[in-house]
């Protein structure tokens, strides 16, 4: 299977009649109690191109495998279907054994007849069996009609764009320059460092964030692999795996001037954080009450607030008691909370704001013990290694806690203007739904995270977003930190709600999954993209107009008996192979390998023929 | 309505014993462990720390709750935050009868020893001094205790003390039914429930049954001891209030005769009790002995010296010793009348009233919503119908 293979289109026309082998698999039973197999071996055996039909116990099994590769040597036979259970559990199963035998694993077909057969029609054997026999025969002028195909190659640029130079960011590229990667930083703002700037005391360790901040700032800045570029942003990108174009528009260099420039990085890793919730105004008083705050401005609050009196002092005011009110702008609820501008309700947790809030409500009590606290919560959610403890320190320094139903939030009103104290009312469930009133000097909202900024990469990339509007992983298990666009990484809070620790565990992950992509010299993409036959186009070009992916297929001049003619080309690594143009070119001069609409005619002409007139 | 905020009522409690209020995460295991929990409608003991936590000092008031505790320390025991419950039940009681009381000393008996170290001492003072000034011709040849200190004379005293205690102790009643039955809400009981239910009161004061029903720590036997302190406590009452003419006589009788036997049970009904007591709060031996407040001590300790003193008088007057018989008399008087005076209705001797007067409430109170719901029923039934 050389590279040049891939790119011929064969003609429709067999040079020599195939010989198929079919192969029926009983799966123990779970095929064969329904369907009758050794009378559909039979029956394929009549099939036309059908050399071998065989029928087995446990195809998938070694003898299984074993009686394929004897049999395309002792039967010489070109092309293989097995009959058995859904190509997702098998398939790479049944090309190993093709391959084995020095057979093109695309001239290899798998026919799914426990699923739709067996299973499907369990009351209904005859029809079950009727079925297999259709589907098999589809199959076999399928793939009798494949051509040997190879993976696409192209060239791995080994080379990391992290967008974003927050904890995720730094995290990544401090790994991968590590291992050698070179790596480009994309920071909009003018340091590193993202939330860290605004965070004061850390949970659980009580650092200082700036410490940490500088600390891995230092980490990234004594690396010359990496190249950091502040004030900028990705303007443009496109590409896949392996061979991302990136446009990066910023005012960085010596100059301080606008720039672009353009590089190739061979994978993206997006740790673009996340936007604090901002409280609308006049959601719990806030922006009508001076002393209504965030618990990011709490957090600069703490953070300026040098001198350590009885009571926490706030814009001249002395501060005698203070209300945190947590989940604000998190686990909204249908009906009783007002959706944001783009009408969303923020229904998940944003995991980190219950320690926030308790580590902000001891920080008080330790450093100004006249002021009290008290705590409006739904749940204390304090779960990570050393969380709790911050909840039973805060009892043992006195903050009472108060607990409201999500559906029934507690309200703070100001009756008496601007300088008065602030009334709060909560329905206290661990009072038993008893109406409580308190009056407080300041009220801190504890906000939670909404998805961070990061359109023109989720636009240009296509990156899918989850029902909360957080970048979305393939699997929250087994694949955490990869986005369903092959070479795209997530890492950090730019994918979910996450503490610093978790975060950087992301990122180490990401850095770990990225290092592996940059393995090969070359990076291997499916077959299954759309060809052009130079022979049959005529340039017309209306397949560009239904494609729906970047840079998958252009028209290019090219000289054809000395004239100059417009032709489509097709860009196998951004090409999907979805089809689109296959459909509207007036000459059929495109297909996709693998699925090439002669291969479909074959299938349906396999589907209605009538290869067993007793059972029709 | 919307239940006010007192910031202060916690370190309010603390003040009479609290302990790690704020440590109480409301988890409710304490209820759960409680067996008097049921009684209270559920929620008990968690609700009144609670209570406590959020400031609500006025239905804190109007709880019976405390009352429902006997202290087992189960609740203590199980607690995952050492919030000790047991011990804020006990400052709750505390608590409360400082409230009942209208006159402010016993709440400043309970946050100061000194204060009521000094009113016990004063009042034993006046009661040497009334005897300095008054006494009786002292006969020296034989013990002539009626002659010393006439019984008529004494017995006028002890009725006027009586009375005095009693006004006080019923003034505390008197609020501790008003406000947990609901203020005005009250006058809406038939009085009939209210007669009705007098016998549990008795009942409860005689035999604290209720007792048994609490916990797993030996509460039998110290139900059992109580028991024995309170007959002898009621017995003592009993023979100087009621029977003394009867019970001091300068007569000799045999040791059998019964007011020699009654008051030989009583002494040792009272010595017993209060030494293992003291015993068992020195070591910490049990949960309830784990804390002691001063109250707590002053209560055992005079207790204990008035059943010795009282003892002692009757020692020596068998003994036929005249001048150690009446001044160990009047030492046992200066010992006794101030312990009841100051205990009774100011501190810890209270709650042998508020106990079974709490328990007599929660029958009413219960009676009172069985009434109201049977009332309601057969309207609800016509509107059904
Ligand atoms: C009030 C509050 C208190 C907290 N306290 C703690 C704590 O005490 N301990 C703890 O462990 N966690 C805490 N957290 C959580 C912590 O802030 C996050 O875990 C952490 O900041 C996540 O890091 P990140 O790199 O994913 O995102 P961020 O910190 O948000 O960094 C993202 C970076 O990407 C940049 N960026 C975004 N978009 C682009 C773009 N398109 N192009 C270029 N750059 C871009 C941003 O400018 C930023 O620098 C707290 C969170 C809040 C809200
Ligand atoms: S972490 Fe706590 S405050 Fe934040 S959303 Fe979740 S439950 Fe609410
Ligand atoms: S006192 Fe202890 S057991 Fe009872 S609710 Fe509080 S924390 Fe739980």
């Amino acid at each position: 299977m050389d590279n040049k293979d891939e790119n011929v289109v064969r003609d429709a026309a067999m040079p020599t009649t195939p010989r198929v082998g079919v192969y029926i698999c009983r799966c123990g039973g779970n095929i064969s109690d329904v369907v009758d197999t050794e009378h559909v071996a039979e029956i394929c055996r009549l099939i036309p191109g059908v050399a071998v039909s065989k029928v087995h116990t446990f195809m998938c099994s070694d003898p299984g495998q074993q009686t394929i590769s004897d049999d395309i040597k002792q039967e010489k036979l070109d092309r293989v279907v097995v009959a058995s259970c859904s190509p997702f559990l098998h398939e790479l199963t049944f090309r190993g054994a093709v391959v084995r035998s020095k057979m093109n694993p695309y001239l290899y077909e798998q026919v799914n007849i426990r699923e739709q057969c067996s299973w499907a029609h369990k009351h209904d054997p005859r029809g079950a069996t009727a079925k297999a026999i259709q589907l098999i025969s589809a199959a076999v002028g399928k793939v009798s009609r494949a051509t040997p195909l190879a993976k696409i190659r192209l060239p791995n640029h080994r080379r990391a764009l992290v967008v974003g130079g927050g904890p995720a960011g730094m995290k990544v590229a401090a790994d991968l320059a590590a291992c050698g990667i070179s790596v480009v930083l994309v920071e909009q703002s003018d340091r590193l460092g993202g939330k860290l700037h605004t965070l004061n005391r850390l949970f659980p360790t009580g650092q200082a964030a700036i410490q940490l901040a500088a600390k891995m700032e230092s980490q990234v800045l004594a690396d010359p692999k990496i190249e950091i570029l502040l004030n900028s942003k990705v303007t443009k990108v496109s590409g896949f795996i392996g061979n991302f174009e990136v446009g990066i528009h910023g005012n960085f260099g010596p100059s301080g001037k606008t720039t672009e420039i353009h590089t190739t990085v061979g994978v993206i890793v997006m740790a673009t954080g996340f936007k604090p919730y901002v409280p609308r105004e006049g959601e719990f008083n806030y922006k009508k009450h001076p002393t209504v705050l965030t618990t990011v401005d709490f957090n600069s609050l703490l953070a300026t607030q040098n001198t350590e009196g009885r009571t926490l002092h706030y814009e001249g005011r002395s501060i005698g008691s203070i209300a945190f009110i947590h989940c604000v702008g998190s686990r909204q609820v249908d009906g009783v909370h007002t959706p944001g501008p783009d009408g969303r309700l923020n229904t998940y947790c944003s995991r980190v704001c219950c320690t926030t809030v308790l580590n902000q409500a001891l920080q008080v009590r330790q450093r100004f013990p006249e002021t009290r606290v008290y705590d409006l919560h739904q749940d204390i959610r304090t779960y990570g290694r050393g969380h709790e403890e911050y909840y039973t320190d805060a009892s043992r320094a006195g903050v009472v806690f108060f607990r409201y139903h999500g559906d029934e939030p507690p309200t703070v009103t100001n009756a008496n203007g601007p300088t008065s104290p602030l009334r709060i009312n909560v329905k206290d469930y661990l009072s038993w739904g008893e109406e409580l009133e308190l009056e407080v000097d300041m009220v801190v909202l504890a906000v939670g995270m909404t998805a961070g900024p990061c359109e023109t990469l989720v636009d240009q990339l296509k990156l899918p977003r989850g029902e909360d509007d957080f970048l979305q992983e393939i699997h929250p298990k087994l694949r955490p930190v990869e986005i369903s666009v092959n070479g795209v990484l997530l890492a950090g809070t730019s994918q979910a709600p996450m503490n610093i620790q978790e975060t950087l565990a992301a990122a180490g992950a990401a850095a770990v999954k990225a290092r592996a992509m940059f393995t090969t010299e070359e990076v291997e993409l499916n077959p299954y993209v759309a060809q052009v036959d130079t022979h049959l186009c005529e340039g017309s070009g209306v397949c560009l107009t239904q494609c729906e992916y970047d840079g998958a297929l252009a028209m290019v001049e090219t000289q054809e008996n000395g004239h100059s003619v417009r032709k489509a080309q097709v860009n196998p690594g951004l090409c999907v192979g979805c089809g689109a143009c296959v459909a509207v070119c007036p000459t059929q001069a495109i297909n996709v390998s693998g699925w090439r609409i002669d291969q479909y005619d074959a299938m349906v002409d396999g589907l209605v023929r009538d290869v067993e007139p007793a059972m029709v | 309505m919307a239940g006010k905020f007192n910031p202060d009522l916690h370190l309010d409690i603390t003040g009479f014993g609290g302990k790690d209020i704020d440590m109480c995460m409301n988890c409710g295991t304490c209820t759960t462990i409680c067996p008097m929990s049921e009684d209270s409608g559920g929620g008990f003991p968690r609700r009144v720390i609670r209570l406590i936590q959020t400031g609500q000092q006025s239905k804190l008031e109007e709880t019976l709750d405390p009352w429902l505790c006997y202290y087992c320390g189960d609740c203590t025991t199980n607690c995952p935050r050492q919030a000790n419950p047991a011990e804020t039940m006990m400052a709750s009681r505390r608590y409360l009868t400082a409230r009942y009381d209208f006159t402010g000393l016993a709440k400043l008996f309970y946050k100061s020893a000194v204060a009521e170290i000094l009113a016990i001492i004063l009042v034993g003072l006046f009661v040497t001094g009334l005897f300095v000034a008054f006494h009786g011709p002292m006969v020296l040849n034989k013990v002539e205790l009626n002659t010393f200190a006439p019984v008529h004379a004494v017995e006028l005293g002890d009725w006027i003390m009586a009375a005095v205690l009693s006004f006080f102790l019923l003034a505390g009643a008197a609020r501790m039914t008003w406000w947990t039955l609901g203020r005005k809400k009250m006058f809406r009981i038939s009085p009939l429930i209210f007669i009705q239910q007098i016998p549990v009161f008795f009942v409860h004061l005689f035999t604290q049954k209720r007792w048994k029903k609490c916990g797993s720590h030996h509460s039998g036997i110290r139900w059992m001891k109580h028991l024995l302190l309170v007959s002898g406590y009621l017995s003592m009452l009993t023979l100087v209030l009621i029977l003394l003419r009867w019970f001091q006589t300068d007569k000799i009788y045999p040791f059998y005769y019964p007011q020699r036997l009654w008051g030989y049970y009583a002494t040792i009904a009272l010595l017993y009790p209060t030494v293992d007591f003291m015993i068992s709060r020195w070591r910490r031996k049990e949960p309830i002995h784990l804390f002691s407040e001063a109250s707590d001590w002053i209560f055992l300790v005079m207790l204990f010296l008035t059943a010795l003193t009282g003892i002692m008088v009757n020692i020596f007057r068998v003994g036929g010793l005249p001048m150690a018989t009446y001044l160990i008399y009047v030492i046992h008087l200066s010992i006794a009348v101030p312990m009841l005076v100051v205990e009774v209705p100011f501190s810890k001797w209270s709650h042998i009233m508020y106990r079974p007067l709490s328990i007599y409430l929660y029958g009413v109170k219960q009676a009172a919503t069985r009434a109201n719901r049977a009332a309601d029923e057969p309207a609800s039934e016509k509107v059904a119908a």
